[in-house]
């Protein structure tokens, strides 16, 4: 019966083509957007992977919308909210079970190196930072403690970064860089993550950055650490009765990056929950036009119907005749459709880590299925009640 | 090995209801070869159909081979059509878009058991047998009327059946090749024992059987007028 109806397609190159782009264009949409989302997961995972494990955030401003403030003020800090300064890092340096306390002023800034310029960012930081947020040296060393007090001219850069404004990344050190005018010197370089912000940063003791390039003397954000699991939340306690003290409850956000993560997954479902729900519009749509064309097929061949009828065929066997090519006809335009959709994930891989998943595939073939026996069933049951006689006799 | 009893078979035209078949009592031994006379509207097409299962009585009971055929299922009636009986209609009636082959073997695909003979050789033997063999892969439209109607008659045999129901197989031919369809049809019954049932309205044709029934208006009459 496959067979017949594989024949069939042949026969019929260009009907079965544009009947089954219905449902390659609505399996696409579905199974892209769903390898987009997945994408966009990962990629916002990966951002937050990269820092280490129990790392506990405070910025300023509040991300959990009991206060109207809602998640747009989330990660950006300019909606107001605490400063934090020195201040602060001397008071919360004070939580004992606390491994790491790391200040994070950050700026974008051109940076150059003899006739060599790119815009990168530059992040003030202490020398904990390296540790907490994974970064390791492919060359050349870090700043010490000694270094933020003494306000030394010392940057360490990313990798990508030294890259473009050196001939060798391995070359950079030693050698000065010129960030808003001020002459630093290269005492290292560490390896790229693949955070794009990250690999093109001039790290440098962030008492440094005092002055022109922060005149505030403030930070971004503020990052506490752990090795062990299990002080996170006496941690987070501590550290909000501290900011209390100085702030309102509202001003600044003590966070896990599990729970922001959680918060942005959460989006991103709805996102992707609404996405693919207007993609499966055009599967739909796909489906109608088999069931139409299943229709005309079985008008057109009310005589063969008759025929097989006479010699044999029970109104099972039209049911099932109509229902595999119904089924056929939208398993291919399924199959087609993943195939496009994996084609343009791989092109767009090289930006975006999307991924098919399991389920992407699960769902083009089930879904398509699932269309083709019920837009089919219709156009079949018809075919298998008409009467033998009248059958025939149709011209 | 068949036996219509008081067989009335009708339609309605809007309102009007259309008696095809009234009253028809009729019993045809296995082995006959027997020609169904009548005139266009007769309704000795729909007598052949209710003997062939593909329509059933509206009153009256159908017995065929000891079964009554009101009483089974599309299931049994759709087998009863493959195995026992094969049709040869005045059209034709093969698929265009299978060729020769595909046609005859068409029944075989509709078997509900293991078939005990290799289709394929078989159907090869039948076209042989009709001088066509060498027509096996050509379309239907590529080949003549005549030709045609063998691998007509050719897809009724594949399944061997006991009874061949021919409505007017020669309608659509030249004399001379339909007197070759009739004698097919008679060596069909000469040399195999297959009842054969000719439907037809041409006198001299139903004259090559052996016993001929004449119908008018639905009714069995006794001549043909």
């Amino acid at each position: 019966m496959v067979k017949t109806a594989i024949e069939d397609f042949k026969r019929n190159k260009v009907r079965t083509l544009l009947t089954s782009l219905g449902i390659m264009i609505g399996v696409l949409s579905v199974v892209l957007l769903i390898a987009l989302g997945l994408g966009l997961k990962n990629y916002i995972k990966q951002q937050f992977e990269s820092l280490g494990a129990n790392l506990i955030i405070i910025f300023p401003g509040n991300i959990s919308g009991d206060e109207g403030g809602g998640v747009s003020n989330f990660g950006a800090g300019f909606a107001g909210g605490a400063s934090f300064d020195e201040k602060d890092l001397n008071s919360l340096s004070r939580i004992n079970e606390a491994d790491y306390l790391v200040p994070l002023f950050m700026k974008s800034s051109f940076i150059e190196a003899g006739t060599e310029r790119k815009f990168g960012y530059v992040m003030g930081t202490n020398e904990q930072s390296f540790k907490l947020l994974n970064l390791d040296l492919l060359e050349g060393d870090i700043f010490t403690k000694g270094d933020i007090s003494a306000r030394a001219k010392k940057a360490v850069l990313g990798e990508s970064l030294a890259d473009a404004i050196f001939d060798n990344p391995e070359d950079a050190v030693g050698k000065t860089i010129r960030i808003a005018e001020q002459r630093y010197k290269v005492i290292g370089v560490y390896k790229k993550k693949g955070d794009q912000q990250q690999d093109n940063a001039a790290v440098v003791p962030y008492k440094t950055t005092y002055g022109s390039l922060n005149p505030d003397e403030t930070f971004f954000t503020m990052y506490l650490g752990t090795t062990d699991e299990t002080k996170v939340d006496e941690i987070k306690a501590k550290a909000k009765e501290i900011l209390l003290r100085r702030y309102n409850k509202d001003d600044f956000t003590v966070t896990e990056q599990t729970e922001i993560l959680s918060t942005v997954n959460q989006i991103f479902a709805i996102v992707n929950g609404v996405l693919v729900a207007i993609g499966s519009i055009s599967l739909v749509v796909g489906g109608i036009g088999i069931m139409n064309i299943m229709y005309a097929t079985v008008t057109e061949r009310t005589k063969e119907v008759g025929i097989r009828r006479a010699v044999g065929a029970t109104e099972e066997d039209i049911l099932k005749q109509f229902l595999t090519e119904s089924l056929l006809l939208s398993l291919f335009g399924g199959v087609f459709g993943l195939i496009l959709a994996s084609l343009i994930v791989l092109g767009v891989r090289a930006f975006f880590p999307a991924s098919i998943n399991l389920l992407a595939v699960i769902i083009a073939f089930v879904v398509s299925s699932a269309i083709g026996v019920f837009f089919g069933v219709f156009p079949a049951r018809r075919a298998a009640k008409l009467p033998p006689i009248e059958a025939i006799r149709y011209e | 090995m068949i036996n219509l009893q008081n067989v009335s078979k009708s339609y309605f035209l809007g309102e009007e209801e259309i008696k095809a078949v009234d009253d028809v009592s009729l019993v045809i031994k296995e082995k006959e070869f027997i020609g169904i006379l009548g005139s266009s509207g007769s309704g000795k097409s729909t007598l052949m159909h209710l003997i062939g299962l593909l329509e059933q009585p509206t009153s009256g009971s159908v017995v065929l081979e000891n079964k009554d055929v009101s009483k089974l299922s599309d299931r049994e009636l759709s087998e009863i059509r493959n195995k026992t009986v094969g049709f040869v209609f005045q059209s034709f009636n093969l698929i265009n878009r299978f060729t020769v082959l595909e046609n005859v073997l068409l029944p075989t695909k509709y078997s509900k058991e293991n078939l005990n003979f290799d289709p394929i050789s078989r159907a090869d033997d039948l076209l042989k047998r009709f001088g066509i063999l060498e027509r096996r892969n050509f379309f239907p439209n590529k080949i003549s009327g005549g030709q045609q109607q063998r691998v007509a008659i050719a897809r009724a045999l594949i399944m061997s059946p006991k009874l061949i129901l021919a409505d007017e197989p020669t309608g659509n031919l030249d004399s001379k090749t339909g007197d070759e369809i009739i004698q097919i049809l008679k060596s069909l019954n000469k040399d195999f024992g297959v009842t054969v049932i000719l439907v037809t309205h041409e006198h001299d044709i139903a004259k090559k059987t052996k016993r001929q029934i004449y119908i008018r208006d639905g009714h069995i009459v006794e001549k043909y007028l």
